[in-house]
């Protein structure tokens, strides 16, 4: 390689070729500075796009989808719902506090940009073992950095979902959900109208923070990065919270043409990208950028990724008003440029142009990969009669309380306690459940928000392991009686250059997309983050998904736990298929030959939903709660959690395979709990929808007794405190995270 | 017709439970909210004053330093001279503290982690405008959610609020290091009253108690008793 061939910003050798045969020369120093932010993967996607094409995004309650900021789907005759999700995996690995805190940050600012009010946000965290000291400092400071965000500025944040795992302790994945609510008729764009239009610099002044950011998190860590400090940003929450009420005004007011946020690449992604929608061009000064550094170079004006910042395209008649609002909002604001008819994307610096590069090669023309897959060799599937893990050789009672023990298996209460969860009252149901719950205050309908990531499944098998993740979402919604109306992801992936990285992803996309397809749910929004990448080797496949859901009556909700002793439980499902393959148990057990990964019934579990809406409209349930992680015994555990002291007594039939009931996470089952009195109803209905429904036990104080008959019909028991349990339960995080300093 | 007692609830910049204040505030009869500007200076016909929670002007600083000092703290101080009801909730109570309005001062919580839960409380003085409807020693559950809301104060002037009566609320299990298990406080003649808990959050519930309403409840019969004293004492 020649030195003329090597890239400042690092883009690889054969696209400096392309960039070269495109404008016909060289490109400068802005303008190659340009190109690396824009052909990153982070922005141009160009090595899913040709895959994601797989997800359908249309159905009637769509009202935006992917190309905004957010999707935004219908929930009530008037309101709609934008919600996305992002990662911002790199960034929180460096330094965790300002990572996570700017990952809830971005993600607020796409959804204020579409003019909705945030009300609820919910996050995925992956880190390694608690045992390394790093990991403990990473994931203290990863929560304390959402909360600061979050907390501060005021929007609840409702729940997620935590795994620790050592294939990502040099990887952490830290993803953040949120959700606005927007009337239907004061929906913002990021596509400008075709207009000449003045592009309007809103928030925090520019800076040299993240300066390339967009890059670093389209490569792999190595050793050798030893200070990548300066390409992370840092949160300001105030002053989010001043450009989020300034920006709503101004879309209120009806003062924008197009809104996007100055996220990843900062004022070159969000100028061009909105340019390009409208098939125009723009032109940028960064002499009138408001700075807070003025030594600062062209380049790192356009790709520094400073907080709390949007970009407006607005008419110049509403320049003023505009200006006026950020003054009483006190933060800075200033005309940067404007929309120009010749599709170019022009840099002045006062009159000198420091580059000029036309939209479409930035966009259209950044290169597009079908890179090449290769499965991996996955372990011959052992035929379905095969128990690999028989209940002579592992003591069920010792079983339970191994999943209860590891942090994975415990109460999240360490985290979530930090999470202002209740700021804007509107949170129905709070962290401890599989769904967060947020009441619209419209038509007495509420909307759910079921997330899942827990990649195990996928590690088994990449495309059955995803569809189980869109199964379990769907499982999540219907036990608080609330159908699917959106889904996003985010899909967290290692190196697409090698071949079985990217054959994961196309089958976890391939599943995603089929899932979603038979359940008509549509994909709105979504996000890629590949190169989770350290020393060359890569995390498990984690596509990570947020699933809304909408109620229609949130008064007859029912929570996920009761306090009450004497309540019948049942457990509502198909269970057919319960094979462990890609569960808690498994992960746990890591078995050398392990079961397939359980196959989803999606007739069964379409009808669930109908279902659960008329035991909760007929008031005949005290809780129900999805089969989640850990299964029945688990899920068990959770329903009585309301009361310390309350437990169940259980009397089940002769089990072929007792650790595939207790254990399994196939989804579509829920779990009931109910006044003996509504049995007759339960069953009626259960009936009707052809839904199998089997009395296991009822609830009871101070007992926690399981009778079954194992195979040979020997009569078995397993019996425990429920006390002792709970406190298991809770100690599992909450006790290591405490003991330390 | 109950006449309309209007509440102002204070927005400073990084406030944010203005909102649930509100609502709350729009639940009882005879109460009607109205916003304050944090540069306001005149009272007008407020009959009482919220400071509501968040983090004003992102609290980077020693929590509700800056509010502490900003123009409406004037007013505040006044309408507090004057005897008219106030009442700060969490940030609220910090920026109160900060200005010298309550005794004490609240410090980061002792595990220094932000923390949301629900906490079961007691009640000991119901002599305040914001507590008239409470019985002493009534339990109730509300939950906090703060990262510095452990109370502190010099051991004499302990001695003194204690002796005074103007512990308005404790702890039944400690959660943040407060000193004496402290989540409210009242000033000494009563009418300034100081939480930690957010009453707010509890104003209506779907599954659990709605323990908060009766804060408000309280004011708007305080409110309403006063009114018609003046009434009398006119006639």
């Amino acid at each position: 390689m020649t030195a003329d061939t090597v890239s400042r910003f690092k883009i690889p050798a054969h696209e400096m070729e392309r960039i070269r045969s495109l404008l016909g020369r060289d490109p400068n120093l802005t303008e190659e500075a340009v190109f690396s932010a824009l052909w990153s993967e982070h922005c141009s996607y160009k090595s899913s796009r040709i895959h994601l094409s797989k997800f359908s995004s249309k159905g009637p309650r769509v009202l935006k989808g992917p190309g905004e900021n957010a999707g935004v789907v219908r929930v009530t005759s008037r309101t709609g719902i934008a919600f996305k999700m992002e990662s911002h995996n790199h960034p929180s690995y460096i330094e965790p506090f300002q990572g996570a805190a700017t990952g809830v940050g971005g993600i607020l600012r796409d959804i204020f940009a579409m003019g909705a009010r945030p009300v609820a946000l919910t996050n995925s965290l992956v880190f390694g073992s608690l045992r390394q000291p790093r990991q403990m400092t990473l994931f203290r400071r990863v929560v304390a950095g959402i909360a600061a965000y979050g907390n501060s500025i005021g929007v609840p944040t409702m729940g997620g979902e935590v795994w620790f795992d050592e294939r990502y302790a040099k990887n952490i994945l830290v993803n953040a959900f949120a959700l606005g609510l927007v009337a239907e008729d004061g929906i913002m764009s990021a596509v400008p109208p075709p207009k000449p239009l003045l592009a309007v610099y809103l928030g925090n002044k520019t800076g040299r923070d993240g300066v390339s950011g967009a890059a670093m998190a389209s490569r792999s860590f190595s050793d050798g990065d030893t200070d990548l400090r300066p390409q992370v940003q840092v949160a300001d929450p105030f002053v989010g919270k001043k450009v989020m009420e300034a920006t709503l005004t101004i879309i209120r007011e009806g003062l924008a043409g197009a809104i996007q946020d100055m996220g990843a690449a900062g004022l070159t992604s969000s100028s061009v990208e909105m340019a390009s929608k409208a098939g125009l061009g723009i032109e940028i000064d960064v002499a009138r950028v408001p700075l807070r550094d003025f030594s600062m170079e062209p380049w790192e004006i356009l790709l520094s990724e400073s907080q709390e910042r949007m970009l407006l395209l607005v008419e110049e008649a509403r320049v003023d008003r505009i200006l006026d609002i950020a003054r009483e909002s006190q933060v800075s604001a200033a005309v940067v440029g404007r929309i120009i008819s010749d599709p170019v994307f022009r840099v002045r610096k006062a009159e000198t142009v420091f580059a000029e590069v036309p939209v479409p090669y930035l966009t259209d023309e950044a290169p597009l990969y079908d890179r090449p897959a290769r499965a991996r060799i996955h372990s011959p599937s052992p035929s379905p009669h095969h128990f690999p893990s028989e209940a002579g050789r592992h003591s069920i009672v010792e079983l339970f309380h191994r999943l209860l023990d590891h942090p994975n298996g415990g109460s999240a209460e360490w985290i979530s306690r930090q999470f202002d969860f209740e700021v804007g009252t509107r949170t129905l149901l709070s962290p401890g459940h599989d769904v967060a719950v947020v009441d619209l205050r419209e038509e007495e309908h509420a909307v759910a928000i079921s997330m899942a990531g827990f990649s195990h499944p996928l590690t088994r098998d990449p495309g059955r392991g995803a569809m189980l993740l869109v199964a379990k979402c769907v499982t999540d919604l219907a036990a608080v009686g609330a159908w699917p109306v959106g889904l996003t992801d985010c899909l967290n992936f290692g190196n697409p250059e090698r071949p079985e990285t990217m054959s994961d992803f196309v089958l976890a996309v391939s599943g995603i997309a089929d899932a979603t397809k038979r359940l008509g749910i549509p994909v709105v929004s979504g996000n890629v983050s590949f190169y989770n990448e350290t020393d060359g080797i890569s995390i498990p496949p984690t596509p990570i998904l947020a699933t809304c859901g909408l109620l229609s009556d949130r008064r007859r909700l029912v929570p996920g736990k009761t306090f009450r002793a004497g309540l019948s439980l049942a457990l509502a499902g198909p269970s057919h298929d319960l094979s462990l393959g890609g569960s808690y148990l498994d992960w746990i057990l890591d078995e050398p030959e392990p079961d397939p990964v359980p196959q989803v019934d999606w007739e069964t579990l379409a009808r669930l939903q109908p279902f659960m809406s008329i035991l909760l409209a007929g008031r005949t349930l005290c809780a129900s709660r999805a089969i989640g992680r850990g299964g029945l015994l688990r899920s068990l555990l959770q329903i009585v959690s309301g009361g310390t002291t309350l437990g169940v007594a259980l009397s089940l039939p002769r089990l072929d395979n007792p650790l595939q009931t207790f254990f399994s996470e196939a989804p579509g089952r829920i779990l009931l709990a109910f006044e003996p009195e509504h049995a007759r109803f339960i069953e009626q209905s259960a009936r009707e929808f052809g839904i199998p429904l089997r009395t296991i036990g009822i609830t009871v104080p101070h007992l926690w007794n399981i009778r079954y008959q194992d195979r040979e019909g020997r009569s078995k028991e397993l019996s425990d405190s429920p006390e002792q349990l709970k406190r298991r339960y809770s100690a599992s995080l909450t006790g290591q995270m405490e003991e330390l300093p | 017709m109950t006449p309309r007692h209007h509440v102002g609830i204070i927005r400073f910049p990084g406030t944010n439970c203005d909102l649930d204040t509100w609502e709350a505030i729009s639940l009882v009869p005879g109460l009607d909210p109205v916003w304050v500007s944090h540069k306001e200076k005149d009272a007008g016909d407020l009959a009482a004053i919220i400071l509501p929670g968040g983090f004003s002007y992102g609290d980077y600083f020693r929590t509700g330093a800056i509010a502490a000092r900003s123009p409406v703290m004037d007013l505040v101080g006044d309408f507090a001279q004057k005897g008219h009801p106030v009442l700060g909730i969490c940030n609220g109570f910090q920026i109160l503290a900060e200005a010298g309005i309550l005794p004490g001062t609240l410090l980061p919580n002792s595990e220094r982690t932000f923390l949301c839960q629900e906490e079961s409380l007691v009640i000991e003085n119901c002599r305040t405008p914001f507590t008239a409807l409470f019985n002493p020693g009534t339990p109730l559950t509300l939950p906090i959610a703060h990262q510095e809301g452990r109370f502190f104060i010099d051991p004499d002037r302990l001695q003194e609020i204690e002796k005074k009566g103007q512990v308005l609320l404790r702890y039944l299990k400690n959660p943040n290091g407060s000193l004496r298990e402290i989540a409210g406080l009242t000033n000494v003649t009563g009418n300034v009253v100081g939480l930690m808990p957010h009453p707010e959050r509890r104003a209506s519930s779907l599954f659990g108690r709605p323990d908060g309403l009766l804060f408000f409840q309280s004011l708007a019969l305080y409110l309403e008793r006063q009114s018609l004293r003046t009434l009398s004492e006119a006639h």
